[in-house]
């Protein structure tokens, strides 16, 4: 095996070079040994976009559709950077300094953080892909090297760097053989994280957080061995570092301190990027906030191409803010999932400034793209989840609002339009809303449950005036002096939804604040808020969450689905006919309840046709029976007396007889549907007649005898007159015991929430805090899908499944028989 | 006749038809003396070679958030329509690789979708068992959102592949779970002949996939959970033309050759095989050796434009282009830089041949071409 000895080589040479460190500090200029602050990085951010520009002057270039180009880029970066400051290490070495020369506590802190959340992945996901090398790897010369390295015994750094580099190497060793001798030779690199060296060389310690980005991702391709994304890194680390390099480096004594130096912002990325939590929130929105293009070439130029000037066209990316020219636009912006954005960019939450072109189109769109598409793309920008306001941006009454808050507040009736991050105060009785420290500006939906209790000093007024606890400002006051409420005595007053107020601690209604013409008028003048006309209705529809309509992204998020299986007959539609009754407002359409009608009718004559047909079966039996007792009685078969004796319990009259003939006939020819529903009227006295004959009525008292009679059939039979009716209106219950009324094919599906609890029900606010959840009730028919089950991973994402089977099917085992097989197969989702 | 004497003379015929069965087969056997891939080996043929710009990824497609599970394109224009698990089909322009509609379904475990011959209008169908038609031209309603213009219900199972009749917008074939396959009259919206089914010598099992000759439209082929091809006429839909065994699993997916003498399938034994619908017999396999137990399934395939070209995507997320005539993996697209993340689950090539569109469950679809620039001779 030479490769692995060469390797085992370097990692030798590699530890005296990590010992030599202990040697003379800097000759180098560097941005030098900071101990990095988590505090300080979002600080420094801002710094970095100067370093940026003037260092990376070189016009390189890039792949735009590559899966992760910002790795790439690093990569690119890294080619100019690497003649001039030649700092390139291994990361084994480097934390090994990293250690040596902080060596202080946090720093050890930071190592433990990074360890604990970095290597359960990438080493799981190793596992996965190739344990041999694994096997290999680390207990070989990588575990002895780390022991090497690390004199101060610290396990912790060693578990990282070993998991650094085994992943890495594994990337190597499967996609190209050929590259993986040199790579090992050349001490082991890991491209990823030196792309991020020597990125943060050139811009200082400050952008991690832009490192942690390309370096997450650039370890998630490792862990899910995304092949072609190693091979485009590993074709410029390839010729970027030959072995001699490594070498080379070496001997420069100056370097160490800067290696140390760079290698450590990788440390602290993994662990802020892997521990969001850990993190302060603060700096992670800074972090994402912050996503700046990389400006190559001159000011006002386009970011791809490098051409034009400021005043060439140009459609500007809603998070990053870079600037593409119509040549370029498409390029960088591919498919537009999201609207404008970058293909980097997509998934990021946009530019909060860009927030009010939202679905504006310009004019460079139109001309290169059809209406269709700009509209699609200009739909998808505003609707998507990525570009929603987040809520944790909105305060209201200085409490940060949650998802659900502020799906309330967008989606009620009568929300504040146009919201943009801020902190606000909202009273929830009276509906008023403004800034917090402000006047009102909207009357809103009231009683809406978001945010926190309002404050007195919400609107920062002076008055000693309040309404709702909310000390009113001048303005305000002005405005219910000039409408003529009586304020003197600093009154606390209680302003109701309607407009009516009382004074606090009374019960009669003083007056109405917007009873008078001259109220509004003042409000105008005063530019405060007026209701709007819907505030009337607002109260009801506010606590009406089912019919409210939900953003398309949102549905996706909040729908638990349940699955419905079971056999004919096993009661799955009766429960799906009970969900959509018990929840649906109106369960059935009108053309629904027509064809269900329909259904139920041709039902009841498919009934009474087994009926018949039992009846012909009885009347032949009984005829047996009784020629029989004839040919017992009377010895000549002569055929007179025979047709006396035809008439039984069981024989009709030929009217009926040539009725029964017939639709015993239809039946058998299978078209009975589509005679009925047209037939219905016409044959609605006979089937009465029919119903009330003796012979029906005796069969159907021996109808425990006809096996094709289902249960339900005598729910109907007995109600046959009033169901073949013209104008019969099937009701619930009616449905809830048809047949064949959800289509017997395929799959059906209702959506449903739980109404608002119950008041008097003991549940929790956990259980309120869900009452945006939604429900959807999927029915399978098994038997239309067939025992292939190839439909089944289309239902990866149910939450749960329901399997049906009828009771009385316990000993009809050629019903239940498919039953336990297909219960196998769903539970292997 | 009483009941046990029929049972008896079936049981009898059965054995008659498999002994029967059995000697076809090795008569097929013994007068199959090579496959294409010896021939052409005799004949001294060399596998086509791929540049590293042959083939490349140049359009990624995003804008689903579901696994991708259909695609079609149009004959003329380069639009296509992909449906996925997101209950919507998108239809995209492929050269600007933008959306220009989204159709949100109302049934949203879509299996299926094709482009009319016209490019006016897309089919879809599911898990409903109802195939539906969507007019592109039609007006949109307030939610941006197109009504569906027809359904196509009569199927007793899922919907499981659709495909126009080539030059008709009137005429639609749909497979079926229910062991059918169908012809419909759009126009009518009812069926005009029925493909298999209870009485007929048909299917025994789901028919997964649909493809009809393209130089005779009058013929089309389906594959089944049977794990056979079935070659049918639309003239006579009491029984099928030819029966083609050999697949050893569920045959996921056929494919006409550009001659329309040949048709390929994909399983999930993990072979794909050419057949001959004038001989009826199997042209080649198509099976790459893998190491483990974990056969691959099969899940899509489509030729290229002359036929020399097979891509087959797989359930592992390789999709191997074959060379037809060689039986030899040419190019795996899955390890080229840019590919999918997960599992191609749809293949389809443009009308003129020169690109590439595959569907996979990482929610995009990507584009591939000719990436370089042509040689001058």
């Amino acid at each position: 095996m030479p490769p692995f000895e060469t390797s085992d080589a370097d990692y030798v040479a590699e530890f005296s070079f990590a010992v030599e460190y202990s040697g003379p500090p800097v000759t180098y200029n560097l941005p030098c040994a900071v101990p990095i602050k988590v505090e300080r990085i979002p600080v420094a951010a801002a710094a970095a976009q100067v370093s940026l520009s003037d260092k990376l002057s070189l016009p390189v270039v890039q792949p735009l559709l590559a899966p992760d180009p910002r790795s790439k880029k690093f990569s690119k970066e890294l080619k100019t950077l690497g003649s001039d400051s030649s700092t390139l290490v291994s990361p084994t070495t480097v934390i090994a300094f990293d250690r040596n020369n902080e060596s202080g506590r946090d720093c050890k802190e930071l190592e433990l953080v990074s360890e604990a959340t970095v290597s359960p992945t990438s080493v799981i996901a190793f596992e996965e892909g190739n344990t041999s090398n694994r096997g290999y790897f680390r207990s070989g010369e990588l575990s002895s090297s780390r022991a090497l390295e690390f004199s101060n015994g610290h396990y912790a750094s060693g578990e990282l760097c070993d998991i650094a580099n085994s992943s890495r190497e594994f990337g190597f060793s499967s996609i190209s053989h050929e590259h993986s001798p040199e790579l090992l030779g050349g001490a082991g690199i890991s491209s990823t994280i030196e792309f991020s060296d020597s990125f943060d060389k050139s811009l200082g310690s400050s952008l991690a957080s832009r490192v942690s980005c390309s370096q997450k991702e650039s370890l998630d391709t490792n862990n899910d061995l995304s092949q072609a994304d190693w091979v485009s890194t590993e074709s410029v680390s390839s010729f970027d570092y030959p072995s001699s390099q490594v070498s080379s480096m070496k001997i420069v004594d100056g370097n160490n301190e800067s290696k140390c130096d760079l290698i450590r912002t990788p440390v602290v990325t993994f662990r802020d990027f892997e521990s969001v939590d850990a993190f302060d929130e603060e700096y992670t929105q800074d972090a994402s906030e912050k996503r700046m293009p990389q400006v190559k070439g001159k000011k006002g130029s386009c970011y791809r191409c490098f051409m034009g000037n400021r005043f060439t066209e140009k459609e500007v990316c809603i998070v990053c803010d870079a600037k593409y020219c119509s040549n370029c636009v498409l390029r960088a912006m591919g498919s537009m999932p999201e609207g404008r954005k970058c293909v980097t960019c997509i998934g990021f939450p946009i530019d909060e400034s860009k927030r009010g072109s939202l679905g504006k189109c310009s004019r460079m769109l139109k001309r290169l793209l059809n209406d269709l598409e700009v509209r699609q793309i200009m739909r998808t920008e505003k609707l998507c989840e990525a570009n929603q306001l987040p809520p944790e941006y909105i305060c209201v009454n200085a409490q940060p609002l949650s998802h659900e808050e502020l799906i309330i507040l967008q989606t009620c009736s009568n929300p504040p339009e146009k919201l943009k991050p801020g902190k606000y105060w909202y009273d929830k009785v009276s509906g008023l809303w403004g800034k917090e420290g402000q006047k009102p500006s909207k009357i809103i939906s009231p009683h809406l449950n978001v945010g926190g209790p309002i404050k007195p000093d919400a609107s920062n007024g002076n008055t000693q005036v309040f309404i709702n606890g909310r000390e009113i400002t001048k303005v305000e006051l002005r405005m219910l002096q000039l409408s003529g409420v009586q304020c003197a005595g600093n009154p606390h007053f209680w302003v109701h939804d309607d407009g009516s107020y009382q004074e606090e601690g009374q019960k009669n209604t003083r007056g109405y604040l917007w009873g008078k013409a001259g109220t509004k008028l003042v409000c105008a003048l005063l530019s405060l808020p007026v209701p709007s006309k819907f505030s009337n209705s607002c109260g009801e529809q506010g606590s009406n969450i089912v019919n409210r309509t939900v953003p398309d992204y949102l549905q996706q998020r909040i729908l638990q689905k349940l699955l419905l299986i079971g056999y004919n007959g096993s009661g799955t539609s009766t429960i799906f006919k009970q969900a959509k009754i018990l929840y649906n407002e109106v369960p059935f359409s009108a053309e629904e309840r027509e064809n269900i009608k329909l259904k139920i009718q041709s039902n009841v004559y498919g009934y009474l046709g087994i009926l018949l047909e039992g009846r012909e079966i009885f009347e032949e039996e009984e005829l047996i029976e009784l020629k029989k007792k004839h040919s017992s009685r009377i010895i000549d078969p002569s055929g007179n007396t025979g047709n006396n004796d035809d008439k039984t319990i069981y024989s009709v009259g030929p009217r009926l007889k040539a009725f029964s003939d017939w639709l015993l006939k239809t039946m058998v020819s299978g078209n009975l549907e589509t005679i009925f529903p047209a037939g219905t009227r016409e044959y609605a006295p006979l089937v009465e007649e029919l119903w009330n004959d003796p012979a029906i009525q005796a069969t159907y008292n021996r109808r425990s005898e006809l096996e094709m009679l289902p249960t339900v059939a005598s729910y109907f039979l007995e109600r046959a007159i009033t169901v073949l009716r013209t104008d019969y209106e099937p009701s619930n219950l009616d449905i809830l015991n048809a047949e064949g009324v959800t289509s017997l094919n395929g799959l059906a599906c209702v959506d449903f929430s739980f109404p608002q609890s119950a008041p008097d029900a003991d549940i929790d606010a956990a259980d309120q805090h869900d009452s945006l959840l939604r429900y959807q009730l999927i029915r399978l028919h098994a038997r239309g899908m067939g025992e292939n089950c190839k439909w089944l991973e289309m239902f990866e994402d149910v939450g749960m499944v329901i399997f049906c089977v009828a009771l009385s099917d316990y000993d009809q085992f050629s019903v239940d028989d498919g039953l336990p097989f297909d219960t196998k197969q769903i539970r292997s989702i | 006749m009483s009941v046990a004497e029929l049972k008896e003379r079936h049981v009898a015929a059965m054995e008659t038809v498999n002994s029967l069965r059995e000697r076809l087969k090795q008569k097929r056997l013994s007068l199959l003396d090579t496959d294409v891939a010896g021939y052409a080996r005799l004949q001294g043929r060399t596998p086509v070679s791929f540049g590293p710009t042959d083939l490349v990824c140049c359009r990624t497609l995003q804008g689903h958030t579901g696994k991708v599970y259909s695609l079609d394109w149009t004959p003329e224009k380069n639009r296509i329509v992909s449906a996925s698990q997101d209950g919507r089909l998108i239809v995209w322009n492929a050269l600007t690789s933008q959306k220009t509609h989204t159709i949100k379904l109302p049934c949203a475990w879509v299996m299926t979708c094709a482009f009319s011959p016209t490019g006016q209008s897309v089919a879809c169908g599911g898990l409903d068992s109802v195939c539906s038609i969507f007019n592109l031209n039609s007006p949109m309603d307030k939610d941006v959102d197109l009504p569906v213009s027809r359904m196509l219900s009569g199927h007793k199972g899922y919907v499981s592949s659709c495909q126009y009749v080539p030059d008709e917008d009137t005429h639609l074939i749909t497979s079926s779970g229910d062991h059918t396959c169908i012809l419909w009259d759009i126009t009518t919206g009812l069926r005009t002949s029925v493909f298999g089914g209870e009485f007929q010598s048909g299917h025994t099992a789901d028919v997964l996939s649909v493809s009809i000759n393209g130089s005779n439209s009058r013929m089309f082929v389906s594959g089944s959970c049977d794990a056979t091809a079935r070659l049918w006429d639309t003239r006579v839909a009491s029984r099928a033309v030819r029966t083609f065994h050999g697949h050893e699993g569920d045959v996921n997916t056929v494919r006409f050759f550009p001659d329309g003498n040949r048709f390929g399938t994909g399983s999930d034994d993990g072979t794909c095989r050419l057949f001959d619908i004038r001989t009826g017999h199997q042209l080649q396999v198509y099976y790459q050796q893998h190491g483990d137990n974990d056969v691959p399934h099969v899940t899509s395939i489509v030729f290229s434009i002359s036929g020399r070209l097979l891509f087959a995507g797989y359930s592992n997320g390789d999709c191997y282009v074959w060379d037809t005539l060689l039986a030899k993996v040419v190019l795996n697209l899955g390890s080229l830089q840019n590919s999918h993340e997960a599992r191609i689950s749809c293949l389809g090539l443009s009308a003129d041949g020169s690109a590439l569109c595959t569907g996979s469950s990482d929610t995009n679809l990507k584009i591939w071409a000719f990436g370089g620039h042509r040689r001058v001779i």
